[in-house]
């Protein structure tokens, strides 16, 4: 995802080419649009019209037909219906803290990991490998998984605790062990992508500024805060977007480890909007949950964006 | 980080190691679980205190997932599904990337911009409305009910992974093609096309990956017994009361294989693709 570093080079690339059109040029630009027809009809039909179309839904009483559904008025009473709702709120409340507690975690485990296998000499291919195994990872065989490691009777974390005499510990049954049990299972699956990102990153640095601070003296702390982290802010920044945008929409994870409970407790917005929509058949109440939950994320991101890029300037960015 | 200094390696090279022990086996050993597992007994799986190595081995998971749980069905729908969008998404993705990197058309910023945004919209924002659509046209449980919306979801990332790798090409290259004569279609098909094989390997990885694991549309999409992916048939397994969890593992190892395989293979590519915006310009 290039987000940061892509956008400008492309403007400037067009306008060197529109300097000069000639029969030549429109010839080729038509030709282009040849090209790029089939995969604009594709994107087009299957991404940008369900989303005209979700929040079309959103803004209107939809009623359940024989036949299918109609779509009658214009109204905002999906939206204040959630907005007093405290089912919402509460997967709102869960939604955020889950994606700022997960990512947060992962950027600083992740970060680690990669400065200790970034020295490796031997084998660091094979460890990348290896790191990637769970990403590749269905995330329903994670979820799985796990359920069967917090299993409350014959679970393995169950017979470790009580090997170790701490007692016999809540993992799935409580609500705030829940979450914490989900959260955990998650960064299982992910730290190591947020590695292997980070690890790719590293090995791009220039070594010479490595050189000139070991010759002055520095020591790896500050070596660590003064160059290593500023020269990552770029790779970083992309490991913060990926995670935020796939930690925002989760869905998978509660839906097979937990359910999205006990009770509402791993309710996520996505799983309440599938929900709303799927079990209790509420089209419009539920489009307005997951356009709510778009809204926010790109709001978020964009958010990031301007903080990362006021903070360092958009050349470093590029 | 680089270290030239060689004061204390040794010592460095020890703790090292222990660090890389410890990372690998807190990645490892949920994984060691799951295959372990696979391989116990049925009653075994649910021994208490747990059978830290299966014993006796068994592969009666393995025989119930297949014979009573029907998943070959699964794993052949995962792999029509998955195969048909990958080879969409490279064809018309390529052509698209080929497009937008190199030709002078108007206005593919702001497109490539679009693209980039729809490729980071949350599922759950598309899957009602898609639902509803393929109800009309009767849509739901068949493969297209999967393959278009996967080629659709993968294509925005795929076209802009590809197209960084176009825009690397020189451009005497294409020249020299259009001296000769040669049409646009022959230009990109016999001179971008194979000087451009790691971004469409990256593009392909990606692209296979997603659809291999994708769970929320084929869940709503694909619901009916015989069109059902891998991911939905192992969550479906068994009922409410009882969890099989040693069929869901045996089904699950035989379903990690071909990922795993093609990610250990085409790893180099997995890490470019990860990194490519935050190194390119």
């Amino acid at each position: 995802m290039a987000v940061v570093a892509e956008v400008a080079p492309v403007v400037a690339n067009t306008r060197n080419r529109n300097g000069r059109r000639d029969v030549h040029t429109s010839r080729q630009a038509r030709i282009g649009w040849m090209f790029s027809t089939p995969a604009l009809i594709f994107v087009g039909m299957v991404t940008i019209f369900p989303i005209v179309f979700s929040v079309a839904l959103s803004l209107s009483n939809v009623s359940v037909t024989g036949s299918g559904f109609a779509l009658q008025g214009f109204t905002f009473s999906n939206y204040s219906q959630l907005v007093h709702s405290s089912t919402w709120r509460y997967a709102l409340g869960f939604t955020v803290i889950y994606t700022v507690v997960t990512v947060l975690v992962e950027l600083v485990l992740g970060t680690a990991i990669a400065l200790a296998l970034e020295r490796l000499t031997k084998g660091r291919g094979l460890m990348m490998a290896l790191l990637l195994l769970p990403w590749s990872i269905i995330t329903v065989i994670s979820a799985e998984l796990w359920q069967y490691i917090y299993e409350g009777t014959y679970g393995v974390l169950q017979a470790i605790f009580q090997a170790l005499g701490l007692g016999a510990p809540v993992f799935l049954g409580s609500p705030t062990s829940a979450v914490v049990s989900m959260m955990v299972a998650d960064v299982w699956k992910t730290t190591p992508f947020v590695a292997v990102i980070v690890i790719a990153g590293l090995v791009m640095l220039p070594g010479d500024v490595y050189e000139a601070a070991a010759c002055d003296g520095a020591s790896a702390w500050t070596i660590f805060w003064k160059i290593t982290l500023p020269l990552l802010r770029p790779t970083i920044a992309i490991a913060v977007l990926f995670r935020i945008l796939q930690a925002f929409g989760v869905f998978d994870l509660p839906f097979v480890l937990t359910g999205g409970g006990p009770g509402t407790a791993t309710t996520s917005l996505a799983i309440l909007s599938y929900k709303v929509m799927f079990q209790n058949i509420d089209y419009g109440p539920g489009a307005a949950v997951a356009v709510s939950a778009t809204l926010l994320v790109v709001l978020g991101c964009l958010a990031f964006l301007r903080v990362f890029k006021a903070q360092v300037g958009r050349e470093e960015i590029q | 980080m680089k270290f030239h200094s060689r004061t204390g390696w040794r010592k460095w090279i020890n703790l090292l190691n222990l660090a890389v022990v410890i990372i690998v086996l807190f990645v490892m050993l949920p994984i060691y679980w799951l295959v372990a597992s696979s391989f116990k007994t049925p009653v075994n799986v649910g021994a208490q205190p747990p059978q830290y190595f299966p014993n006796p081995i068994s592969f009666a998971n393995y025989n119930s997932a297949f014979v009573h749980y029907g998943f070959g069905r699964y794993f052949l729908n995962s792999v029509i599904v998955t195969v048909a969008s990958t080879m969409l998404v490279l064809s018309i993705g390529s052509l698209a990337g080929y497009a937008l990197g190199r030709l002078p058309m108007r206005g593919k910023s702001p497109l490539l911009v679009t693209l980039l945004i729809i490729s980071v919209f949350p599922e759950i924002a598309v899957v009602s409305p898609l639902y509803l659509l393929m109800h009309q046209i009767g849509w739901l449980g068949s493969y297209e009910a999967l393959i278009v919306p996967y080629t659709a979801f993968n294509l925005p990332f795929a076209i802009w992974i590809m197209r960084n790798y176009f825009l690397g090409i020189p451009r005497e290259m294409e020249e020299t093609g259009r001296i000769d004569g040669a049409s646009p279609l022959r230009t990109y098909w016999s001179i971008i096309l194979p000087q451009s094989l790691p971004g469409i390997f990256t593009a392909g990885v990606f692209t296979f990956t997603a659809c291999w694991t994708e769970f929320l549309m084929a869940l709503t999409l694909d619901n009916s017994n015989n069109y059902r992916t891998i991911p939905v048939g192992i969550a479906l397994f068994g009922s409410p009361n009882v969890v099989p969890y040693g069929t869901i593992f045996a089904a699950s190892v035989v379903a990690v294989v071909p990922i795993g395989i093609l990610v250990f293979v085409f790893r180099k590519f997995v890490v470019s693709g990860l990194t490519s915006g935050a190194v390119k310009g």
